[in-house]
């Protein structure tokens, strides 16, 4: 198709290409890579499951046009345990088990990734904040707010 | 969602002549969070977007320009959450970031969309308003400035020709006034605005004076209440002048019901808030 | 070291944190399509016309699909649980806005999106019903003929049946009801409602049918592999042995995924076309696909000077949408308990499951229970009042004691109800002095407390793998969804075999590998496959046993079983297989008195204390405190089960607060995230979670289900709680704050305008 261009932007440290057309999101983009830790879930921005860094800032991946990584950085879930070691969030996850079906755990880990990068000790009210954005219908909420104090607690 | 062509102007004046102001498909993007929600629901399906990435580093400065503070159209929500000069001039400004949308949505929506998107249930656009700030608008013909009250002419409709695009936002030297912003959700903390409710005005001698009163989320547009204004002009800060107050209010606004609630209940919201709003600009100071 | 009781994290964890587990979501295979549905847009019509050219005409459509094209493959293409009244495409006729319709294949999942949007389908518009009541009377007949599925007995007489929308009537009858009232010194009746509310699950429902050699695979997100299995093949006429259904993780339930759903659309599809289809809705479309059902519920109670109940009638309507769904079962299995936890001499239950022209209603999370709590829970503080008794002393008079038969004749065994009430009662300090607020900021509690019957009977099968080495697989067809199953199940195998429960590995269902079960729904698998799994591992252990034995191995030495292998076999060689199927015992109720004295293998008891602050100016309501307690016979991993307690708990303070599915005309006007309001992280109340400790006596090591009890007491007891604080009654769900304003305005003879 015309509209297909080439971008080229570093995915987890690795610098790679693709051809895309505009019409695409982030999420469809990642799953080119094989990346599913991004998922599209409500569609609409609000309920984190499509969390991804850009520049190191968080975004909706369903609400950010794949074109737009051109040139920048683009960090997953699956790069947080490159090393085969698990980030201070994702043990705190286990451990406080801030989980239940598991589908939002990525978007929740990484967004308390950008609050501790942030805030690293974080108030009650900037958990909350920060994590307004994001839903769990299994509703461990407060498990998750557990997490986030135990990683502050280590971080 | 529908394929389409996207181009990247390289000035303001390039994407100006690429808007064409009888081609409804064609529209500016830059953060894009509330175009992609009407294209994925269909209500918008464009033949081509104009991508305003290349222009942002000079239309995304935070300002200061004399006792004014100027905010570049560009510059991200997240920015002016972050940005020392509105934490320290417009601390109602940073206050009213934290609930709106969420910190992905602000990372990535900017200044220029959130005012010219036209969404009522918006809060940057009453805050900005309270605040008695001023847009610039680019246009073929050259710029122009408005106050940010009358930018809207409707649900979703502004006063902007297709082919203008706003540049950025000045907002006044605070000059002591007091300010605030509530937004009143009737379902989750999370959600939509039902009512949204933003005043500044000077307190002298125990008076109010000047007073700015803004509307959001319940009226079809965002509007400036005069009759309530008026009402508050000169006025004790009581419980009595502000239960007539809110009773100006309640009258003046063009109140729709909706899923957050009926008219006549968003109508008592505003009799409280109106009232609740003013305590709160006192005591945040 | 004992493994049952542990607090280990659950087995899946690290897929979790790291994005990387298995859903099928993830899933794309060679030649995928994917389908886009076009849905029905009005709530009930005759199809005149489906045009498909224009959609057909767009690039890269593969093939557009209507219902005539199903029915060349399957003559009879209807399907569902109790009823076969669900076309794998709408055929004649559609029952609901959104319903299927046709479907676009495409090699791009845009493309098949904006083809489908192009399908026009022309409508002879009939008249709707939306409302549970009305249904009652036969003017709009959602269906022509009834058609009950036949694996049910207690549905027989109502094949054929025709010029009504009642799918199920259970009636109960116990002691001399009307006698009773007579007798009573006070009788009070009144009448709640709940909203239409949907499960919502983060995975929106996704399937992918895979045709192959002699067998059609299908990878789907369900909690019931094996249902879809069998159905699958009833349709298509092949026996089970050509079907595989495979189930990864699945991103939430809540009993949505039931029974089939996409599963019969992709089958067909894919058989078609003959290649791989996936369609994975959209969270929009999750609003056409099941729902929870509204309600109404008249309740008449009669008491006694000393607060004792001593008759009550149940009048319980069920709304049960287009399609059958699982709500027959809802209607009867809830029926055996909507009278409450209380003793009760003289009861009458009369429950229907009625069609209308909504979205399916099904199971969400307490198969009808929390409808019918919040209406007997409501009423029971209502009573209280009346009767100038303390709520909490209200409910000790008249809860169900050990031993006591239940409305439907079957006794309370191992049923904390009484010990849940006083759990609740502690933790909110009820004897203790309450700030009552002051200002327009009032404050109040409430408590409610309920109890449900598990589905009955079902089967589960389990078998337990020792490989050569000693290490240990389980298979089992449970659908580990969240709720921690997987984890609990390794942690019984593991206190079997004297292994740690880390390493066991659970198979996920594939139902070419995994044996039967009935279905991960109602809290059931717990205490079944539990039981199953309980019992395949013994069986693992005996035949070690034996085979150490003909080993030549002393009886009583406690060697590893790599030993056992080594000596048996003369290397690594061999497997143990242990197996055992559960089913209990049932007894279908009367059909004339709707008894039974064996209607469940265990009870599940629940309840809830709340406070409120209520703001008088907005009616806004803050819960400022919230107790949840449930029996949980004993638990197997203690930590899992008070995160399955915490999450049924705010999922219902959603449907109470905020939730609600508004029809205008039969559309849904708010099919979206951003305006159907779940809870998030910024409406959670403080919250303790009390698991009371009883044993489950026929449970695997005490256990029982948990998932759904949490559910129970939520709404009556906010409504309870505001009712406490500003002396207003809320009647139906959700309680916002516009309800409560118009409550208390009301109350002080100044009403707000309706519009």
């Amino acid at each position: 198709m015309s509209n297909m261009r080439t971008i080229n932007f570093t995915l987890n440290g690795q610098e790679v290409s693709a051809d895309i057309e505009p019409h695409r999101n982030l999420v469809e983009l990642l799953q080119r890579f094989d990346l599913f830790g991004a998922r599209e879930s409500c569609g609409q921005g609000l309920c984190g499951c499509c969390t991804v860094l850009v520049d190191g800032k968080a975004v909706s991946g369903c609400l950010y046009f794949a074109v737009w990584v051109d040139g920048k950085s683009v960090t997953t879930v699956e790069s947080l345990d490159a090393e085969g070691v698990l980030s201070i969030v994702q043990q705190a996850f286990i451990e406080c088990g801030a989980f239940q079906c598991g589908f939002c755990t990525p978007g929740f880990v990484l967004m308390v990734h950008q609050l501790l990068k942030e805030h690293p000790s974080p108030s009650d009210d900037d958990i909350r904040h920060y994590l307004s954005g994001n839903l769990c219908r299994c509703a461990a909420y407060p498990e998750i707010i557990e997490a986030v104090k135990v990683a502050a607690r280590r971080a | 969602m529908i394929p389409f062509e996207m181009v990247e102007p390289q000035s303001l004046q390039e994407a100006v002549s690429l808007l064409d102001p009888e081609e409804p498909t064609i529209r500016p993007v830059a953060g894009g969070t509330a175009l992609m929600l009407m294209m994925k629901a269909g209500v918008f399906q464009p033949t081509r977007l104009i991508c305003l990435h290349a222009i942002e580093p000079e239309h995304a400065r935070i300002t200061v320009s004399g006792e004014a503070l100027r905010i570049g159209a560009m510059a991200t929500l997240s920015d002016v959450e972050h940005d020392a000069n509105v934490a320290a001039r417009l601390p109602v400004l940073k206050r009213a970031m934290r609930t709106l949308s969420n910190v992905r949505v602000r990372n990535v929506a900017r200044v220029g969309g959130a005012l010219a998107h036209g969404d009522p249930h918006m809060d940057l656009p009453p805050v900005l308003a309270a605040l008695g700030a001023k847009v610039s608008v680019a246009g073929p013909k050259g710029h122009r400035e408005l106050p940010v009250e009358a930018l809207y002419s409707g649900y979703y409709e502004t006063v902007l020709e297709k082919n203008e695009l706003i540049t950025s936002v000045t907002v006044p030297a605070r000059n002591g006034r007091k300010a605030t912003y509530m937004k009143v959700t009737s379902r989750t903390a999370d959600d939509w605005p039902a009512l949204g409710v933003a005043v500044s005005f000077a307190h002298k001698d125990g008076t109010i004076r000047d007073p700015i009163v803004i509307v959001s989320a319940a009226t079809e547009k965002l509007t400036r209440m005069t009759s309530t204004e008026k009402e508050l002009q000169g006025a004790t800060v009581d419980d009595k002048a502000l239960a007539r107050a809110g009773e100006a209010a309640a009258a003046e606004a063009q109140i729709l019901a909706d899923a957050h609630g009926t008219a006549a209940y968003k109508r008592e919201l505003l009799k409280v808030y109106l009232r609740r709003a003013v305590r709160q600009a006192l005591a945040e100071g | 070291m004992k493994q049952v009781g542990r607090e280990i994290p659950r087995l899946e964890v690290r897929a979790k944190v790291t994005g990387r587990a298995d859903y099928v979501h993830n899933l794309r295979l060679p030649g995928m399509l994917y389908g886009k549905v076009a849905r029905a847009t009005v709530p009930h019509g005759r199809i005149r016309r489906i045009d498909t050219a224009s959609a057909q005409k767009i690039p890269g459509v593969h093939r557009v699909i209507a219902g005539e094209d199903i029915r060349k493959l399957i003559a009879e293409p209807y399907y569902g649980p109790a009823f076969h009244d669900q076309p794998i495409l709408a055929l004649n006729k559609v029952r609901h806005v959104g319903e299927p319709v046709a479907v676009v294949l495409a090699s791009d999942p845009h493309v098949a999106e904006r083809a489908a949007q192009m399908i026009a389908v022309e409508y002879d518009e009939l008249p709707a019903v939306y409302d549970e009541v009305a249904a009652m009377q036969p003017d709009v007949v959602v269906h022509d003929m009834l058609k009950p599925a036949g694996t049910f007995a207690d549905l027989k007489h109502l094949k054929g049946r025709t010029n009504t929308n009642v799918a199920l009537d259970y009636h109960l009858r116990r002691g001399d009801l009307d006698a009773a009232m007579a007798r009573a010194d006070r009788v009070v009746e009144h009448t709640f409602k709940t909203q239409q509310c949907l499960h919502l699950a983060l995975e929106p429902f996704v399937s992918v049918a895979e045709p192959g050699d002699g067998v059609l695979t299908i990878h789907t997100s369900s909690q019931t592999p094996s249902f879809v299995r069998t159905e699958i093949a009833r349709l298509f006429g092949w026996p089970e042995n050509r079907v595989r259904v495979k189930v990864p993780h699945l991103g939430g339930g809540f009993g949505a995924k039931v029974y089939v759903k996409l599963e019969a659309l992709v089958a067909a599809l894919a058989v078609l076309v003959r290649r791989p289809v996936k369609i994975a809705l959209t969270m929009e479309e999750q609003f056409y696909m099941i729902t929870k059902h509204p309600t109404t519920f008249r309740i008449k109670s009669g008491v006694d000077r000393d607060g004792k109940v001593v008759a009550r009638a149940c009048e319980v309507f069920w709304n049960g949408g287009a399609y059958a769904d699982i709500g027959p079962r809802v209607t009867q299995k809830s029926g055996f308990t909507a009278a409450g936890p209380y003793d009760i001499d003289n009861i009458n239950i009369d429950s229907y499951e009625l069609y209308t022209n909504r979205t399916p209603a099904g199971a969400l999370r307490g198969f009808g229970i929390p409808q019918l709590v919040w209406a007997y829970e409501s009423h029971s503080d209502l009573l209280a009042r009346e009767l100038g008794i303390d709520p909490v002393e209200f409910r000790r008079r008249n809860v169900l004691r050990e031993g006591r038969p239940q409305a439907s004749g079957t006794a309370m065994k191992d049923a904390a109800i009484a010990q849940v009430l006083d759990a609740i009662a502690a933790r909110m300090g009820w004897s203790k002095p309450f700030d009552r607020g002051h200002g327009t900021m009032r404050r109040g509690r409430g408590i409610a407390i309920g109890f449900k019957a598990s589905i009955s009977p079902t089967t589960s099968v389990a078998i337990v793998n020792v490989s050569a080495d000693g290490s240990t697989t389980l298979y089992t067809s449970t659908v580990d969804m969240g709720q921690g199953s997987d984890t609990a199940f390794a942690q019984m195998v593991a206190e079997i075999l004297d292994l740690a429960a880390e390493d066991v590995r659970v198979v996920h269902p594939d139902t070419d590998v995994t044996p039967y079960d009935m279905g991960t729904l109602g809290s059931r698998s717990l205490f079944h496959m539990g039981n199953a799994v309980r019992l395949a591992a013994e069986d693992a252990r005996d035949k070690l046993r034996a085979l150490a034995a003909e080993a030549g191995l002393p009886e009583g030495t406690n060697y590893p079983p790599a030993e056992i292998f080594k000596k048996r076999y003369g290397m690594q060689a061999g497997n143990i297989i242990g197996t055992a199927s559960f089913v209990p015992t049932y007894k279908s109720p009367n059909a004339q008195t709707g008894l039974s004295d064996n209607v469940t293998p265990f009870w599940m008891i629940g309840g809830a204390g709340v406070e409120v602050e209520v703001d008088t100016e907005t009616g806004a309501v803050r819960v400022t405190k919230l107790v949840n307690a449930a029996d949980c016979g004993t638990p197997i991993n203690p930590a899992i089960a008070r995160t399955q307690l915490s999450g049924a708990a705010i999922m219902q303070l959603g449907f109470t607060l905020s939730e609600d599915m508004r029809l205008d005309g039969g559309q849904v006007t708010n099919a979206s995230l951003a305006d159907y309001k779940i809870p998030g992280i910024r409406d959670i109340p403080p919250m303790e979670n009390v698991l009371v400790e009883a044993e489950q006596h026929s449970g695997p090591f005490g256990a029982k289900g948990l998932g759904e009890s949490g559910t129970f007491g939520v709404s009556p007891a906010i409504a309870n709680a505001i009712h406490d604080a500003v002396g207003v009654r809320i009647t139906s769900l959700p309680i916002t704050a516009e309800v409560v304003l118009r409550a208390l305005r009301a109350q002080a003879g100044k009403p707000l305008e309706d519009e």
